[in-house]
């Protein structure tokens, strides 16, 4: 064994350590700071960019390397790449507080992004900026979820924002086309499920233009689907009803 | 004097002779509002001491802070003079370019203007601006040289000097006159010359052209300024002082005893006197002697001066006895030399007398209108006078007559409207109460003080009082109030106000004819009105009562309820107001926005809007602090908009407030009035969202170094990006020329969409026909459902067939043939500038065909699923790959299209209705079954499994675990598009303005100064015929435009004013791209390496917007910086590991739009850390 003086130590700086236990023996391998995260999630594809060095670790703070034949009992093999991309997928990871706290910054934003992006004013029927959804969020005191979806999440602030704010989500301007004997009963079906009802026509179909909310759309298309038995349909006529254009003030 | 009563006021508003309407233009800190301050003192308003410290009209407490004037405001004050009582509506206007709109509406309500100009600084550009907008109202103007003093002060000048200053601006304010009098005769001569191109066949035999320009034969002497003419005072506002050359003149003639008709010829200009002879000589024969003016004027004002600041005691007392004058001795005694020069010149030489003569004796009054005057308001752009129908042109007599008979058509003009504490209103205000009510109350205050100290429980009396809102009918109340205004005399309480409007609006207006009386119905006319429209929808001579007529456009019946005398900050209730006097309406808001013409006749045309120097061009995005007062945000904004002639208000689409104000000072004024009177909530202020259009160019023929690219490599090239294509994951097809290939979830239907760039010329016809675009959607859509209810209109169809044609003009070649027939639909929102075109063989839909090829009953289904496809095109279209922003220019070709399957489901689905219940099987199975793939396969039911789950499929085809099949469809067109234009290099296009700068010659370079260093490019420079004015054309892409007019004004300080109007997008080619962009996206890692090879800074909008220029270094931006409202960035430091070398980098990743976006990654390499690092 080497003499441990400062002269010969090679010291990794800046290291995110990723750990994994296999056959009792604990396996570490030095990584770079936030580049595991970006590995797992597909961003950085260069195994270069996230290691700081192939090998592997039994503790990595202290200089000291597995020995070979226990990566061969753990892993049942010796290339300490395989290994190390091993380690770095299903390995535990320390998140620095740095890291959590982007990850945070970034869903919050995501979160208005998605919550600006689905709403509107409903008096003037624009939507929102999103700097504004951000202050608003901060405003309820919103705090981030990290195991949800940020969509998940942007719907429950949407929920709770329409408490403090005028705020709604934009409804979707769907068509139906509907045949007349059995368009009267779904109608009274599908009344609960839209918010406004556009123009109705009687002619050889009935044929109804309205909004809705874009939560209930599958409700309603499985609805026309089962009831006509696939002769209704239904057609979105806009994703969103958002004012077009830029206004003057007259 | 005294104060003149209300009623002395509406006795002189009576004689429309001896009324003159003036306003006080001048460039800012000229001296306006000290000079009004002068001519208000000597009604007795202010004290006379206070006069030209006060201000009196500067009545917003930001104007005082600040020192100037934002807004005009008017007053009316009393003179007489000679034995006639004149009547003077006084308008006091700010100076400060941002506020020019505010000089507009003062103009127009006025028939003549006092321009202000100071001694010292001359001929200033708002000096100008002014004087063009006296002239192009046609409103006369007399001059006022103010600030003589300072020449003595300050630049101590001697009398001759002075003179010869004086002299100088006299010349350059009569040259600029003279310029305005030569373009308009140029022009008129213009206008005669196409007139007579028009209708060539009278003048043809005559050849001679006339080169004389018509200049000679206008005569112009009347315009000039001249002091002989009694046009020009030279006074000291602040000082007090002020003369024309008329007021010496009659001294003189007296004491010397020459003529005074002589004298005023004379008294300006070189003439020299004879002492001895008492003879006026045109040529100084004894050297060294002085003019006239010199020696007989401002010798004598220089020696008083002299003798004040000395403190020359005797010397003092022996000129103001001479002068006959009677200094007080407060003024006498005092130390500051300034008093007592006030004390003495506001005696000897009063500049209320000399201002107020002149403009009585040379300004017109109202009935003096000119007839050019009324012909060119009452005519709105190009329209002529004659051009109007019979009824209006019979208003001119009474507009010339301008009378008050009864029969006489009241005409109003409103040219703003202002906002005023609903409290300050007449109606509302505390009146004084008259003796006895005095007495009464006095009585009754005194029984309650009694009673009160009967009881001697006092501490309930001392309540303080509430103005406003609490109802004030308690007798608490009111006793307290009694005693503190015990002095002033009692008042009365104000209305309870109704609501929470705080602000009322009064309309600053002007009656051009007839009389205006309270409760009089009056047509309200916006400025689109067209009294043409009037006339034929509502028969001649129609007697019905006012409120039942048909409705006209731009028309609305009101009342006048209140109508107001403007004092300044001061409004005084009024029951009738005669012609041609400035007045205050009130009850307007609901019917004016920001002018109109209110006339009782509807024959009256709208008069000509208003003229604005400078128009709106500091943008700001504007937002509530709290996001809950957004509608009270909207409220105030609706609330500035209606108090401000020149700010303009927006929503944007993004949902932004936009602001749009005229400069930095009046952006500040509107914030503070947002502020404080209109919302009353804390707003936040930031740079609106600068918007951006994504777009593919053609794969580059050269490469960086302008080397061409051979096929071998173009090939090499597209094997490499297709590696690093990470963007794109597995299971999706892409051949080397970018067809993408994708199928849905559910294996059903396989789609092949490619992208290609569509020219510029095809992607401009496009936007300029989105409206025909539009119309055509409407059309065909309603032909899909068979309502024929709109016939095609002959017109559009023929719009339609030239635009088909237009496109077919421009997209010709192998590329594109037979494209415009294919054309399926346009995006975004169906009638953008992005075209989906369809190439499988069996489509029949496009957009040009009407109504007969879909009807078939066949094509429902089809249909359909054809929407989806069409819905994924739109939405591919509304947001990018690359920003989340919408694509403009790109042409999606949808090569084929596979539905077999799923139409083979469809059509064995029929077949198999009544089996349907029997079979129960697995739908996955269904889905998974490769063999079904090929068109034409087994159709009516040859195998019988396959039978059996496509009925089944019948009945839940669209609910199957990947969702309904058109969501499938759609999500599956949306993807192929992204991925499409991903194959190929992207490209950002910035928002281009174009720019129109009006500027001097002498400060053209540093217009292309700033111009240049805002990336700005100058497409043409002309003059302007008869001026020394250059008109320049440039393009300013909007991202730079924040500031421009700001840095355009200070740098040219003033001279010249550009004007931004959008005009179209550009992309940008930039080194960056040519270094990857055979086929790999638009900003690759490697982005950062070319601004590096090239060295020169980075063109590209992103690039700029990201990083603001240059290479590397610059192009990290700074941590936490915003590249855009929707894009924020991070940057750490980490390591990069190439090989054995160890190379730290500042990463620095841009997130556009919540989507981390990896090629935006620009790196640089830093020294220092490499030591920290290892």
């Amino acid at each position: 064994m080497s003499i441990f003086t400062p002269t010969n130590q090679i010291r990794l700086t800046n290291v995110a350590v990723v750990r994994m236990k296999r056959a009792g023996k604990r396996f570490e391998i030095a990584c770079y700071k936030n580049k595991v995260v970006g590995w797992r999630s597909g961003v950085e594809k260069d195994l270069d960019e996230v290691l700081q060095t192939h090998s592997v670790f039994v503790n990595v703070s202290k200089g000291q390397v597995a020995k070979k034949e226990d990566l061969i009992s753990a892993f049942g093999t010796d290339d300490q790449t395989e290994i190390c991309k091993q380690i770095l997928t299903k390995g535990e990871v320390q998140v620095s507080d740095k890291e959590r706290h982007t990850q945070l910054e970034q869903m919050f934003r995501d979160i208005a992004t998605i919550v600006a992006d689905k709403c509107v004013n409903p008096e003037t029927k624009r939507p929102y900026t999103v700097i504004l959804i951000e202050r608003a969020m901060k405003d309820i005191h919103y705090s981030v979820k990290t195991n949800k979806s940020t969509k998940q999440q942007a719907l429950e602030v949407i929920k709770q924002l329409k408490e403090k704010m005028k705020i709604e989500r934009a409804h979707m301007r769907l068509r139906f086309l509907l045949p007349v004997n059995e368009g009267k009963k779904l109608k009274e079906k599908l009344k609960p499920l839209i918010k406004v009802i556009e123009s109705e026509d009687y002619s050889q179909q009935l044929e109804i233009v309205c909004l809705i909310d874009p939560g209930c759309f599958r409700e309603i298309d499985e609805l026309i689907k089962k009831e006509t038995k696939g002769k209704g349909s239904l057609e979105v006529l806009n994703l969103k009803d958002v004012e077009e254009g830029d206004e003057k003030f007259e | 004097m005294v104060l003149n009563s209300l009623d002395k006021m509406i006795q002189l508003q009576k004689n429309t002779a001896n009324i003159r309407n003036i306003c006080i233009l001048a460039h800012v800190d000229h001296g306006k509002t000290t000079l009004a301050d002068c001519l208000i003192s000597s009604n007795g308003i202010i004290s006379s001491r206070l006069a030209g410290k006060l201000r009196y009209m500067d009545s917003r407490e930001d104007e005082q802070v600040r020192g100037i004037t934002m807004k005009s405001s008017a007053i009316s004050l009393h003179y007489a003079k000679g034995g006639e009582d004149y009547l003077i509506n006084l308008i006091d206007s700010p100076g400060h370019v941002d506020f020019s709109s505010e000089v507009s509406t003062a103009v127009r309500v006025c028939d003549g203007c006092i321009i202000v100009v100071d001694a010292v600084e001359g001929v200033c550009p708002q000096t100008q601006a002014v004087l063009r907008q006296a002239w192009l109202e046609n409103i006369r103007p007399v001059l006022v040289i103010n600030k003589i003093d300072r020449l003595i002060v300050e630049l101590k000048f001697t009398p001759q000097e002075a003179y010869s200053h004086l002299k100088n601006i006299l010349e350059q304010i009569n040259a600029l006159t003279g310029a305005l009098f030569t373009s308009k005769v140029l022009e008129e001569r213009a206008e005669r010359e196409t007139e007579s191109q028009v209708n060539p066949g009278s003048e043809r035999g005559e050849q001679v052209y006339d080169w004389s320009a018509g200049l000679e034969d206008t005569d112009d002497s009347q315009l000039y300024f001249s002091p002989d003419q009694g046009g020009v005072v030279f006074a000291s506002a602040v000082d007090g002082w002020g003369f024309g050359i008329e007021h010496f003149a009659r001294i003189y003639s007296q004491k010397i005893g020459i003529r005074k008709e002589v004298l005023m010829k004379t008294l300006w200009g070189d003439y020299y006197i004879n002492m001895k002879a008492k003879k006026i000589m045109k040529v100084d024969q004894a050297k060294g002697k002085k003019p006239l003016f010199v020696q007989l004027i401002l010798e004598n004002i220089w020696s008083l001066y002299d003798a004040v600041l000395k403190r020359d005691k005797e010397k003092i007392d022996r000129i103001v006895t001479s002068l006959g004058l009677k200094i007080g001795a407060r003024e006498a005694r005092h130390s500051d030399p300034k008093v007592q020069i006030n004390a003495i010149c506001s005696q000897w030489l009063p500049i209320s007398h000399a201002v107020l003569a002149m403009v009585c004796q040379k300004l017109p009054s109202p009935l003096d209108i000119t007839a050019e005057r009324v012909e060119k308001l009452m005519c709105t752009g190009s329209q002529t006078f004659d051009s109007l129908p019979p009824e209006t042109q019979a208003l001119k007599a009474a507009f010339l007559k301008c009378g008050s008979e009864d029969t006489a058509p009241v005409i109003i003009f409103v040219s703003k409207m202002f906002a005023v504490d609903a409290k300050a209103l007449p109606q509302n205000k505390p009146r004084p109460l008259t003796q006895e009510e005095i007495a009464q109350r006095r009585e009754r205050a005194r029984q309650r003080h009694a009673e009160k100290l009967a009881a001697t429980q006092g501490p309930a009396s001392v309540e303080p009082p509430e103005d406003g809102g609490a109802p004030e009918t308690s007798p608490k109340g009111e006793e307290t109030k009694g005693g503190e205004h015990q002095v002033e005399g009692e008042t009365l309480k104000p209305q309870p106000e109704e609501g929470s409007s705080h602000e009322s609006f009064v309309a600053f207006a002007r009656v051009f004819s007839g009389v205006a009386r309270r409760g009089k119905k009056m047509f309200v006319l916006g400025p689109k009105y067209s009294p043409v429209e009037f006339l034929r929808r509502v028969p001649s001579g129609f007697s019905t009562p006012l409120d039942d007529l048909p409705p006209v456009p731009h028309m609305a019946c009101c009342t006048l309820e209140n109508l107001y005398l403007l004092m300044g900050r001061e409004l005084e209730g009024l029951v009738e107001v005669p012609p041609g006097n400035v007045l205050g309406i009130g009850g307007l808001q609901d019917f004016v926005l920001k002018s109109a013409t209110l006339c009782s006749s509807p024959s009256c045309p709208p008069f000509v809007p208003l003229n604005f120097e400078a128009t709106p061009i500091v943008r700001v995005a504007v937002e509530p602090k709290h996001p809950s007062e957004m509608p009270q945000l909207v409220r105030g904004m609706k609330l500035l908009n209606q108090a401000d002639p020149c700010v303009q208000i927006l929503i944007q689409e993004t949902g932004e407030h936009v602001l749009v104000t005229a400069g930095e000072v009046h952006l500040q004024r509107c914030l503070d009035d947002l502020r404080e009177r209109f919302a009353k909530i804390q707003i936040s202020v930031s740079e609106p969202i600068i918007p951006f259009r994504e777009t593919i160019t053609k794969p580059p023929k050269v490469d960086m170094v302008n080397e061409e690219i051979g096929k071998q490599q173009k090939v090499a090239v597209i094997h490499q990006t297709k590696e690093d294509q990470s963007k794109i994951p597995e299971g999706i097809q892409v051949d080397a020329d970018g067809l993408i290939t994708l199928t849905t979830p559910n294996k059903l239907a396989v789609l092949s969409v490619r992208a290609m760039p569509l020219p510029e010329e095809v992607t401009r016809i496009l936007e300029e026909n989105s409206d025909l675009i539009r119309s055509m959607e409407q059309l065909t859509s309603s032909l899909n459902e068979g309502r024929n209810t709109q016939t095609i209109h002959q017109k559009t169809q023929e719009k339609i067939c030239e635009f088909k044609r237009k496109l077919e003009q421009h997209l010709t070649g192998r590329k594109w043939r037979n494209v415009v027939d294919q054309i399926w639909s346009f995006g975004p929102r169906k009638c953008g500038p992005n075209i989906l075109v369809n190439r499988s063989e069996d489509f029949q839909n496009s957009v040009w065909t009407g109504s007969g090829v879909k009807a078939s009953k066949e094509a429902s289904r089809y249909r359909d699923l054809g929407n989806s496809i069409v819905s994924g095109f739109q939405l591919a279209t509304l947001s990018g790959p690359m920003c989340e922003e919408p694509l403009m220019g790109v042409c999606f070709i949808l090569e084929k299209w596979d539905l077999s399957k799923f139409e083979e489901q469809g059509a064995s689905d029929k077949h198999n209705q009544e089996r349907r219940d029997v079979v129960q099987e697995a739908q996955a199975e269904g889905e998974a079954c490769p063999g079904r793939g090929e068109k034409g396969g087994p159709q009516d039911g040859g195998s019988e499994p396959s039978e059996q789950k496509t009925s089944q499929r019948g009945e839940s085809s669209l609910t199957d675990c990947y969702g309904p099949f058109s969501g499938q469809l759609i999500a599956t067109m949306k993807e192929a598009c992204r991925y499409a234009l991903q194959v190929k290099p992207q490209r950002l296009m910035a928002a281009m303005y174009t720019c129109d700068i009006m500027a001097t010659g002498d400060v053209l370079g540093r217009v292309y100064a700033v111009l240049s260093k805002r990336e700005g490019r100058v497409l043409q420079e002309e003059m302007k015929e008869g001026t020394d004015m250059f008109i320049i054309k440039a393009v300013l892409p909007v991202a730079e435009s924040f500031g421009f007019a700001d840095e355009i004004r200070k740098r040219t300080s003033g001279l010249a004013s550009p004007q931004l109007v959008f005009s179209h997008w550009e992309g940008t080619e930039s080194p960056a791209h040519r270094s990857r962009s055979q086929g790999g996206p638009c900003l690759p890692s490697g982005t950062s390496a070319g601004c590096a090879a090239t060295g020169s800074g980075c063109r590209d909008p992103l690039c700029r917007v990201l990083g603001q220029a240059g290479g590397p270094p610059e192009c990290v931006p700074p941590l936490g910086w915003r590249a855009d409202r929707a894009a924020w960035c991070t940057s750490q430091w980490c390591g990069r590991a190439r090989g054995s070398l160890l190379q730290p980098c500042r990463i620095t990743t841009v997130y556009v739009r919540r989507q981390v976006v990896p090629f935006l990654t620009f790196c640089s390499q830093t020294g220092p850390f490499l030591q920290s690092r290892i």
